[in-house]
């Protein structure tokens, strides 16, 4: 297969950056996933939808907005009405999926190539994300395995709480570079490691 | 004599040395000094001039309320001025400046204005430079001319030219208790807050926490006041529930307990750490919200009250036990109540003589005679200071007699001081309390308007709410030590002297506004206590009256025989104190305005391209071969695609995935034309009208299945189609089975058009055959190019034979690479916008510049694509009068008949006279067009079509650009289709 080149080259720089005084106080990285789908579902099919996800993913999502799972490599999320995300590292679950999911279920769409994922982890990741979002990331208020719709100015954002201190990002694709630029901005102050 | 560092005492760092310089001259202080505790230690009287007058001005309080003390704080070539010295902290390398003073601080010929005392009294401007009724200034052309020189006498700092380099960010918070105030009330209910469990936030202006207790001379639990502070910081420092805020100003009160605050993160270091921001701006979602403000001194108004050496009692007694500083050797104090006692005493232990303790009351508390007596001081009860004297620093006051609310005529006594702490009573900080509630409550016994009742989610604590000992902020469970203390006053406000007594008695010191100005105000029918702030100024600027305000309605009062609480007080409105517009803006300001990029982006600016900006998108203009005008490399890259094959990034097309069972359906009521008798691999030309018959956006929809369909929109409206498609799935067809998603930035797209194109994609394409019955006009395949999978639909913008080609984002340089080098035998040229709009012009294409939301589609001869058959969005309205009238703009073609470029905007006239006037259309995008070798136009013209072979002129005034042009089809360029259907 083609290798899919990252929108973040060339401004991908691994290594530590910012102030390193205090250490690393939060770790970037881009996680290419090999699929990125979305699934909608029809009125009234929410659950048959999710028992789709459950059975292809293994990964059971509580009929609440914003549930979500992560188990290895898949992760799968609601984020908006009827709306789900899934997230794998290998390539092609779209088609498995849209093999499942018929047209009186709902719809598949795949945007492996058009999101971009980011996922802020360490210490310091509340608190660089709480410079961008009127959300709050306290584990209280934003549970591991939680997702979230939200924007930063133009840059809208889907945000999955993978870890205690781990939130992974999508964001589209065309913005993802200037989006980067500003994470990193954002995380100077903590000193940060780009992996 | 002038005031000196104590020997002793306060809480600064005497060990550490800090240099600075005031108006160019070295000085030094110490750790923990603000920037005025460090100017009274090195004996500075003066530090600014005053607004109007320009009278000398020194320190006038230690905290946010400082209205005199205004300093423009230098670091390199950024200024930024009126910054309170109070609110400064010392840091080494500090460069300031004193303000509004000319040549010098200490020789102003400004102070001349004091001469002309009476001139400039409340009102002036109003009344002074109305102009004569005839003559060159007459009216107001008289204050035209003379702002200019006011202007420049009149004012605060002077702001820099240099663009702003340093860095604001913005953040979010959310507490279930933000308490505003760290002094003892807020301490407390921190502590308590936090030993429920809840997240707390605890925001306090100054550098450190405490508040008053910093400076007090009180014991708790058997510690000294300050060490009991630092205790209970450490504590609440450990607790992972509490978040301490220190330097963050909370400013503003909005709705649904949304509190707006400025942390002032490095203003106190030479130089930020890597990263970090000047100012960071918190917006606090807060589920309770404790106001533990404490209360602002309040002056006494008096003649000469404003002699530099003249201070708030609690100022006084701050600098003296918190900075260690004597801001006299010779003090007195002047009181209605008993606070300035206490003061007195924090005094004469740092060192400073009293003079003599002078209060307007008759009688005082046994606590606060023997407060006065341990202080050393004479006390005389039944007076009051009815004037001052000294050049540049006080010198002399002069104390009368004063009973009943008056000065006693009788002998006067002077006093040799150099400095008088005055105490009028004290002013609960309830500007907060004031956006988030009800009209503020005036309390007689404290002669001060205590907090209003809540209209949101907050409570008060300690002086805020006119409980002001430490005993009454901490409550039950602690045991504080403190003298016992009066603070109700007497209802003094101002020393009206008798006599032949003079001398200017200011009631607001940073806008010069005395109590005759609020007298003439009172005259003058300005006698709403609105009225009396926007005629006097009382309270404006950067203090907001904190030490003002009341003296001023009290004055008021009087002059109109009414009670205070009757005249009212005006209502405070954010921010409580200056907020910078940098974290106002924060990452909006020159760092964060997000940029789109395509796939290809990065090869477009190797190749030379200058890019230019389409909405948030970046797009190639032309691409730079080295020498060319922008009209040379656009004629060249148009000409390469007529003659052999170009190829362009079309990847910023808006593109949407429109699914489901009703999608065909879907499409034919938002699009005016037939999609649902589309075949499944074909691709359709779509027009959308809005509601009322204005045509809306245009482009192909492609249909990849029998329930899966390919939108594209015009870049520019790709988010407004979407959400136009939201609206009918939501609001209005509910029932229907469709959903629609973003797909824009899925795609990579690539247009490759020209008489070679399709030998290009024979070069290169796998998997599917692209002749012309594997892909017709209209048509798509699906196969590979250099091993990655692509859509491939063959449409036209230009006019030639063209192919999108469509790939994952991802591999969109993978498969542009492979579409050069199998364009390379053809001398394939990457082209840009400026190309792509001469080939679109030639063909007499639309865009956006005519959907320009005003036309319809038979102004754009675009009614072919009106179904007949079904209902549209937009079916109802489209045949209306106003939009079949045949005078309405027609889309034509414009060609320049003097061989000069033509541009947009410019006027289509029918003749051309001295005053142009009389349009009958503009331009709506030109060229040079080198398919017919001439300069070209689409113009919207009245008539349209049945204009073509008319002669008229462009008419552009703005760009001096006139001339002779021919109006024709706007087909210029095979108007059959031969080309493109070849």
């Amino acid at each position: 297969m083609v290798e899919i080149v990252s929108p973040l080259e060339p401004d991908y720089r691994r290594g530590a950056h910012g102030n390193r005084e205090g250490g690393s106080g939060v770790t970037l990285s881009e996680t290419q996933p090999g699929s990125i789908v979305q699934l909608a579902a029809w009125p009234g099919q929410d659950e048959a939808l999710r028992k789709v996800i459950q059975t292809v993913t293994g990964l059971h999502l509580d009929a609440v907005p914003g549930a979500g799972a992560i188990v290895e490599n898949t992760a799968a999320f609601g984020f908006a009405p009827g709306r789900w995300l899934v997230v794998d590292q290998a390539e092609g679950r779209g088609e498995t999926l849209r093999d499942r999911i018929g047209s009186d279920l709902g719809t598949v769409c795949d945007l492996s190539h058009g999101r971009t994922a980011i996922a802020v982890e360490g210490e310091r990741a509340e608190r660089l994300l709480s410079k961008l979002y009127a959300l709050d990331f306290s584990a209280g208020a934003f549970p591991v395995g939680q997702a979230k719709s939200t924007a930063h100015h133009d840059v809208f954002t889907l945000i999955h709480r993978t870890g205690v201190d781990r939130f992974d990002l999508y964001v589209y694709r065309s913005f993802a570079r200037s989006f980067w630029h500003l994470l990193r901005a954002s995380a100077e102050e903590f000193g940060y490691t780009v992996e | 004599m002038s005031p000196r560092r104590a020997h002793n005492g306060g809480r600064i760092d005497r060990a550490t040395r800090l240099r600075f310089t005031f108006d160019g001259t070295a000085m030094t202080g110490h750790a923990g000094d603000t920037l005025a505790s460090a100017l009274l230690a090195n004996g500075i009287s003066v530090v600014g001039r005053s607004f109007k007058y320009h009278r000398p001005r020194g320190v006038f309080s230690a905290g946010i309320e400082e209205p005199n003390a205004l300093v423009t704080v230098i670091r390199g070539k950024l200024r930024e001025p009126n910054i309170p010295a109070t609110q400064i902290e010392l840091y080494d390398g500090l460069t300031v400046e004193s303000q509004n003073r000319f040549p010098s601080l200490s020789f102003d010929v400004g102070a001349l204005n004091s001469l002309a005392g009476n001139l400039f009294a409340a009102g002036f401007y109003y009344k002074t430079f109305m102009g004569p009724v005839v003559g060159p200034l007459k009216g107001t052309r008289f204050w035209m001319f003379c702002e200019h020189f006011i202007r420049r006498a009149a004012g605060l700092g002077r702001a820099g030219y240099e663009p702003d380099t340093d860095r604001y960010e913005k953040m979010y918070g959310f507490c279930d208790v933000l308490v505003v105030g760290s002094g003892p009330a807020g301490l407390m209910a921190a502590k308590r807050a936090a030993a429920t469990g809840k997240r707390v936030f605890l925001a306090e202006q100054e550098a450190e926490f405490g508040g008053t207790l910093r400076w007090k001379s009180a014991t708790i639990d058997g510690l000294p006041a300050a060490e009991w502070v630092a205790a209970t910081i450490a504590e609440l420092a450990t607790l992972p529930n509490v978040t301490l805020l220190p330097r963050t100003t909370v400013w503003g009160y909005y709705d649904d307990n949304a509190l707006g605050a400025l942390e002032r993160v490095s203003d106190h270091k030479a130089h930020a750490a890597i990263g970090e921001p000047r100012h960071r701006h918190w917006t606090i979602r807060a589920g309770d919200v404790v106001l533990a403000t404490g209360a602002f001194e309040r002056p006494i108004v008096f003649p000469g009250n404003d002699r530099p050496g003249i201070m708030l009692a609690s100022a006084a007694a701050r600098y003296a036990s918190e900075y260690g500083v004597l801001p006299g050797e010779r003090i007195a104090i002047f009181a209605n109540n008993d606070s300035a006692y206490e003061a007195a005493l924090a005094l004469k232990d740092a060192g400073a003589e009293i003079a003599a303790i002078i209060d307007v009351r008759a009688g005082v508390s046994l606590s606060a005679r023997e407060l006065a007596r341990e202080a050393g001081a004479e006390l005389l009860l039944g007076y009051a200071v009815t004037s001052t004297s000294g050049a540049r620093r006080l010198r002399e006051i002069e104390i009368q007699p004063f009973a009943d609310g008056k000065v006693k005529d009788g002998a006067t006594r002077a006093i040799v001081v150099d400095c008088l702490a005055v105490s009028g009573g004290w002013s609960p900080a309830i500007h907060l309390a004031s956006q988030a509630g009800h009209a503020p409550q005036w309390d007689e016994s404290l002669r001060a308007f205590l907090p209003p009742s809540p209209t949101q989610r907050w409570t008060g604590a300690g002086a805020f709410t006119g409980a002001f000992s430490a005993a009454a902020a901490l409550g039950d469970d602690h045991a504080v030590n403190e003298p016992e203390i009066e603070y109700e006053p007497a209802p003094v406000f101002e020393i009206h002297p008798t006599g032949k007594k003079s001398g200017k008695a200011f009631v607001d010191l940073q806008h010069d506004v005395t109590a005759s100005d609020i007298r003439l105000a009172h005259r003058e029918g300005f006698q709403s206590v609105e009225h009396l702030k926007r005629y006097t100024t009382l309270g404006m600027a950067t203090d907001q009256g904190k030490s003002s305000n009341v003296p001023g309605l009290a004055i008021m009062a009087a002059a109109r025989g009414l009670p205070i609480s009757e005249v009212g007080t005006t209502r405070f409105r954010p921010p409580f104190s200056a907020v910078s517009l940098g974290a106002l803006a924060a990452d909006r300001h020159g760092h964060f305005k997000p940029q789109r990029l395509t796939p290809m982006h990065d090869w477009h600016l190797a190749r030379g391209a200058r890019m230019y900006a389409a909405g948030l998108w970046y797009r190639p203009m032309i691409y730079g071969a080295g020498g060319e005008t922008v009209e040379q490399a656009y004629v060249r890259e148009a000409r390469a695609v007529r003659a052999s094959v170009g190829i362009v990034d079309v990847s910023t097309l808006g593109k949407i995935a429109v699914q489901g069972p009703d999608a065909a359906e879907f499409l034919d009521r938002v699009y005016t034309n037939m999609f649902s008798t589309l075949p499944v691999h074909k691709a359709r030309y779509g027009l959308m009208l809005r509601e009322e018959g204005i045509a809306f956006d245009d482009g192909t929809t492609w249909r990849l299945g029998e329930h899966d369909f390919l939108m594209t929109t015009t870049t520019a409206n790709a988010g407004k189609v979407m959400q136009h498609l939201e609206y009918y799935l939501d609001c209005v067809w509910p029932d229907l089975r469709v959903h629609v998603t973003s797909v824009t930035d899925e795609w990579a797209g690539a247009a490759v058009a020209g008489p070679n194109a399709r030998r290009v994609l024979e070069a290169c394409v796998e998997s599917t055959g692209v002749d012309n019955d594997a892909l017709p006009f209209m048509g798509i395949v699906r196969g590979e190019i250099a091993g990655a999978p692509v859509m491939i639909c063959r449409l036209s913008f230009s006019g030639e034979l063209a192919y999108e080609v469509y790939c994952g984002a991802g591999h969109g340089q993978h498969v542009w690479d492979a579409l050069m080098a199998a364009g390379q035998p053809f001398g394939i040229v990457p082209y840009g916008l400026e190309a792509l709009g001469t080939l679109r012009i030639e063909k007499g294409h639309v865009t956006g510049a005519e959907i320009d939301g005003r036309t319809s589609p038979r102004d754009l001869y675009l009614d072919w694509m009106l179904s007949k058959k079904k209902p549209y969005i937009g079916s109802a309205m489209v045949d209306r009068e106003g939009l079949v009238a045949p005078d309405r703009i027609s889309l034509v073609g414009i060609v320049a008949l003097d061989d000069r470029p033509l541009q947009g905007g410019g006027h289509i006239v029918e003749q051309l006279g001295e005053e142009p006037r009389g349009s009958i259309g503009h331009i709506t995008g030109f060229c040079f067009s080198p398919a017919l070798g001439k300069y070209i136009a689409l113009a919207l013209v009245k008539g349209g079509k049945a204009r073509h072979g008319q002669r008229a002129f462009v008419s552009d005034p703005v760009r001096n650009r006139y001339g002779p042009v021919e109006i024709v089809s706007h087909h210029f360029f095979d108007p059959e289709g031969s080309r493109m259907h070849g």
